[in-house]
């Protein structure tokens, strides 16, 4: 019995090791003689439509959450709304890098993958610009009309090109262009930091408003009376409160959309 | 010759540690598969969505932010840079580089365990194969057979590879029917990519080609037993230098460790390479992961841990042929 046991695992172990040692033949094989590199296309796979909800959510650190302890940012709180109001299932993508600029934006829509994304969305929630003007508070502080002016002439192109790939991904969704709001009004120049982010907004939104449910939401008057108390200790991030109000904001215009598109 | 070997695998039969071992690798599999489990759920529940390309975007966004954010290290970030480009690569091919399944776990378990947990489990056996018989005693009875010394040790070291193989087969065959359990069995076709080269930060994308899994899995596996017979080796010299069985364990162990502490934070420390610690994740080239030291290609480490085995041997054979045994 012992000894049969023995012989046995002896057996299969010697059988075991053809394999490993064939193994190790085809990774010489594999490895160091590659096969002529066939590399292999590109594809891309369709998009698929579920019963739910889907909310895809672009653009730099505010639609991620900076600046949030919770980490949900607007877009969390915008989907906890939206969750006591429908019992529809919600999906949320949230493709927000931190940082990101328009001129970013534009490559990173031409992923394939983000595109499909796009194509499954109902809702696109988008932030983008922050970071073309304040440029982490650069600009501003020593700031030049004439550098502001082709800042924001680069940025609109930028921002064109956005709406226009988004729209062409997806003709049904409705986005939700969320617009800056200035969190510098209280500092020295804040008289002249605010009549900038006013210009740029507006000239955003009549880019908005050249595509239709591309919708522009102002934040500015959000962050208004109560700047210190909207934002995060890095006094450019909006802070919990602050992202629950955009969130609010947003939300209640999807109710109305929801009524109106499905 | 083969009752040589015959009688060397009694022994160590005879002490049940290959059973050991094998309940050993049934028990962390079982955990592993349980832990993948619920991070796959997690990870389902988070995102609402069972869609593989759906979760590798986030994740490749998250891996984004991260590299956006200030404050981690130079050899994290680039590890990170060199994955994200993978990533990317898999997601523009549509192609899922980690599709669930029982082949798929089983290339995970490989490539987690070739570092650290398969040395240990061949030191476990192999650390005792010649010192016991020097503590034991045994030894001189050994020696007085009208068997040529030379014999009586490659009938160990035959002994030696036999019961690796068997743990590599243990290994595969019980994480192969554990998680298929929870995972499903199928899964051997499925493509994936290899032929990854890291240059610099940037990743080249050249000489990539398509592999179905079964062959990914032999591959690895074939390297998972190089490292293993290497170790194997290296502790058989230890246990014929030393009369200790704790000495040689300690040794190996001290060594093993420090090489997986090592390859976290000596890319500034360029000679490191030649030590055979920092060699011995093979697999990581063949997925294409960024190695621990610039230059450091799977031609080099292979020969590195190659010449390391061959002197391992060497010696082993030298000192037991011409010690003096009273």
């Amino acid at each position: 019995m012992k000894t049969n046991s023995v012989k046995i695992i002896a057996l299969l172990s010697v059988l075991a090791s053809v394999l490993w040692g064939y193994g190790l033949v085809v990774m010489v094989q594999d490895q160091f003689f590659p096969p002529s590199a066939s590399v292999p296309s590109k594809r891309v796979a369709k998009a698929e439509h579920d019963k739910a909800l889907h909310l895809v959510a672009l653009g730099d650190s505010l639609t991620r959450g900076t600046g949030d302890e919770t980490g949900k940012g607007y877009v969390g709180y915008l989907v906890d709304d939206l969750r006591t109001k429908t019992k529809q299932p919600i999906r949320l993508t949230n493709l927000a890098i931190k940082g990101l600029r328009s001129s970013q934006l534009v490559e990173q829509l031409k992923q394939l993958e983000i595109q499909r994304q796009l194509k499954q969305a109902d809702f696109v929630c988008l932030t983008i610009g922050g970071n073309d003007l304040f440029q982490g508070g650069e600009s501003l502080r020593n700031f030049s009309p004439q550098r502001i002016k082709q800042t924001e002439h680069a940025y609109l192109q930028n921002l064109e090109t956005i709406f226009r790939t988004i729209r062409t991904a997806n003709s049904q969704a409705i986005v939700f262009y969320i617009s800056l709001y200035n969190p510098f009004q209280q500092l020295n120049n804040g008289q002249i930091t605010s009549k900038i982010v006013r210009q740029w907004n507006y000239d955003s939104a009549e880019v908005a408003a050249r595509y239709p449910n591309i919708i522009a939401v102002p934040t500015y008057d959000l962050f208004e009376l109560h700047t210190n108390e909207y934002l995060y200790s890095d006094q450019f991030h909006p802070n919990k409160e602050g992202y629950k109000l955009i969130g609010e904001r947003v939300s209640a215009l999807i109710t109305f959309a929801k009524g109106e598109g499905k | 010759m083969i009752n040589l070997v015959y009688n060397e695998m009694l022994k160590i039969v005879r002490k049940k540690r290959l059973f050991i071992i094998s309940a050993i690798i049934a028990v962390l599999v079982g955990l592993f598969t349980y832990a993948q489990y619920k991070h796959v759920q997690d990870v389902q529940k988070r995102l609402g969505t069972t869609d593989w390309r759906t979760q590798l975007q986030q994740q490749i966004i998250d891996t984004q932010n991260r590299l956006n954010s200030s404050g981690i290290s130079e050899e994290w970030r680039k590890f990170l840079k060199i994955r994200l480009q993978q990533q990317q690569y898999y997601l523009d091919h549509n192609i899922n580089p980690s599709a669930p399944g029982a082949p798929t776990f089983m290339r995970m378990f490989v490539e987690n365990s070739i570092e650290l947990f398969l040395p240990l489990m061949v030191m476990v056996v192999v650390a005792d194969l010649v010192s016991s018989e020097a503590s034991g005693g045994t030894m001189k009875l050994l020696l007085t057979r009208p068997v040529k010394r030379w014999k009586i040790l490659l009938s160990k070291y035959i002994a030696m590879g036999v019961s690796i193989s068997f743990i590599m087969l243990a290994l595969v065959v019980l994480s192969y029917a554990i998680s298929g359990a929870v995972f499903g069995y199928g899964g051997w076709n499925l493509p994936l990519l290899t032929g990854f080269t890291v240059q610099g930060e940037e990743l080249n994308t050249a000489n990539v080609h398509l592999i179905p899994q079964w062959k990914y899995l032999l591959i690895e596996l074939g390297l998972a037993s190089f490292v293993a017979i290497v170790v194997g080796t290296l502790t058989f010299m230890l246990s014929v230098i030393m009369r200790s069985t704790a000495a040689v364990m300690g040794i190996m162990l001290a060594a093993l460790i420090s090489g997986a502490i090592l390859s976290n934070m000596v890319s500034s420390w360029e000679s490191a390479k030649y030590l055979f610690m920092v060699n011995l994740r093979l697999t990581d080239y063949i997925s294409g992961a960024a190695p621990p030291i610039a230059g450091m290609t799977l031609g080099f480490s292979i020969g590195v841990l190659a010449v390391w085995g061959l002197v391992a041997l060497i010696v082993s054979f030298f000192v037991f042929i011409t010690r003096d045994v009273y």
